[in-house]
């Protein structure tokens, strides 16, 4: 551990960052589908916040755009479960900027290119851990039907047992991710400088994609035609900003 | 029903204390807590409701069997179903004074829950939600960390007024809140928000390509413009993780290469 490199604080500020990114992680977990739905584990808002919490608000909202856009179309509708997107921000974020803050590059796009390579199938696993979940809560709901029926009038309290496994599942896999930042800041500190450069091109082409999924996300026939209008607004803005500065 | 008769029923019921309207809307809040494939948020139902019929059912027994009867299949869009439970509450308050059957409730549930499913996720999953998103992060570059604020306020702004407004009026009204949220016009909103929201899209495909070209790397801005316009096309038949190490690879390889 001595070796790696590790946040300004030493140990003792790698652990807080881990106590820090499991609290919001678990929180995350939880006001993503079970409590409260204000969007604040939608990662345009959870990656900031727990960026801010963890040092660098800036390189939170750099990452947590993106990742919204990517996830943009992802609609829990029903049974239908989509990947879970609440879950790879909480983890990118939670890897991505103490590896930052322990490498001494800060959040940046090789690092944030390399954290979402390593942990984007986090994203399937969520959905799968959401899955198990509701199967257990199928048992509570079984439980509190059961209590009811013997005449136990507070049976609907169980309902809030349900937020537990979302919670712990999400907190242990965000700590984890800190935990591992100093082996991805070790990472960054031995990238040759050519593969940085792939890296942060990849980090452009991730954007593409995220500006790519943000217009299949809208599920209109007319999306494509409008979205070209507003690209063409935005490029006819710039060329006229350019020649006026010139 | 006459509005008079209405009133005069109503004032022989028993009612609901403000608190405990209060504390059932709280709950209402996590209504999905216990979400599952057979009931799915029958149990958040049940558990909405139950300071509601604490006050109404002091009888241990009766309780526990209005607690049974809304640990029935309960499905709805979580947002509009405040709608629901504010006139769940006011169809037990009429349960529990023996002027209407308990299976009103269960009838008033199952007809409204469905038709409300549909209205909330068009609106709040496939419009509101992405059209907030994108204003936010077109407006990134301008507001920096204030995008986020932009985005709580217009999408909690919307859905916290609404759900208020839907609880309050199905106390209120009862089934008469169908007609309520018929007059809402929101077919109409949310194809609004879904033109806005793909403007907005398409804004940030070309800031995305004017970024990568900036500055004069042409390179950057060809391959970032024809990957948005191959991934529009193809995403369908990819999935999302599968295209996004595709795009990481070609940024990769052609990154350092041409860049």
């Amino acid at each position: 551990m001595s070796s790696l490199p590790l946040p300004p604080g030493g140990p003792p500020h790698l652990f807080t960052l881990t106590v820090i990114a499991a609290l919001f992680g678990g929180f995350a977990a939880i006001e993503r589908k079970g409590a409260l739905q204000l969007m604040l584990s939608r990662p345009i808002v959870l990656a900031p916040l727990l960026g801010w919490a963890l040092g660098d608000a800036q390189g939170g909202l750099m990452l947590g755009v993106p990742l919204e856009l990517l996830f943009l179309g992802g609609v829990n509708l029903g049974g239908n479960l989509p990947d879970n997107e609440t879950l790879l921000a909480g983890a990118v974020t939670s890897m991505v900027v103490p590896a930052g803050l322990a490498s001494g590059f800060g959040t940046e796009p090789v690092l944030a290119a390399l954290g979402l390579a390593l942990l984007a199938p986090l994203a399937v696993l969520g959905r799968r851990l959401e899955g198990a979940s509701e199967r257990r809560n199928g048992e509570l709901a079984a439980l509190a039907l059961a209590r009811a029926g013997r005449g136990d009038a507070s049976a609907a309290g169980l309902n809030l047992s349900g937020l537990v496994l979302p919670f712990l599942s999400a907190s242990a896999i965000c700590a984890l991710c800190v935990l591992l930042s100093p082996l991805l800041a070790a990472v960054r500190i031995r990238c040759p400088v050519r593969l940085a450069l792939g890296l942060e091109g990849g980090w452009h082409v991730i954007w593409a994609l995220a500006a790519a999924t943000a217009i299949r996300a809208i599920r209109d026939p007319r999306a494509p035609l409008l979205a070209a209008l507003g690209a063409l607004a935005v490029a006819a803005t710039a060329l006229v900003v350019h020649l006026v500065s010139q | 029903m006459s509005a008079g008769q209405a009133a005069a029923l109503s004032a022989r019921h028993r009612r609901v204390s403000p608190l405990a309207l209060a504390r059932v809307f709280w709950r209402s809040l996590f209504l999905q807590a216990t979400w599952n494939p057979q009931g799915m948020q029958n149990l958040g139902f049940a558990y909405a409701l139950s300071p509601a019929l604490e006050e109404l059912y002091p009888d241990p027994v009766r309780r526990a069997q209005a607690v049974h009867r809304h640990l029935e299949f309960f499905n709805c869009h979580p947002y509009l179903a405040a709608g629901i439970i504010g006139g769940a509450v006011e169809l037990e308050e009429r349960i529990a004074a023996n002027a209407a059957p308990p299976g009103s409730v269960s009838q008033f549930k199952r007809a409204l829950g469905p038709p409300f499913a549909a209205v909330g996720d068009g609106f709040f999953w496939l419009a509101l939600r992405p059209a907030a998103a994108l204003a936010a992060a077109v407006l990134e570059p301008l507001l920096g960390l204030g995008c986020v604020l932009v985005f709580l306020l217009l999408y909690n702004g919307v859905h916290l007024s609404a759900r208020l407004w839907l609880f309050a009026r199905g106390y209120q009204l009862g089934e008469g809140l169908i007609a309520e949220v018929g007059r809402a016009q929101v077919p109409t909103s949310t194809g609004l928000l879904k033109a806005c929201g793909a403007v907005l899209a398409g804004a940030l495909s070309a800031r995305a390509v004017l970024l990568a070209g900036l500055p004069h790397r042409p390179w950057h801005a060809l391959l970032v413009g024809c990957t948005i316009v191959a991934a529009v096309a193809l995403l369908p038949r990819l999935r999302l993780w599968i295209a996004l190490y595709i795009a990481l690879g070609l940024g990769l390889a052609l990154g350092s290469t041409l860049f």
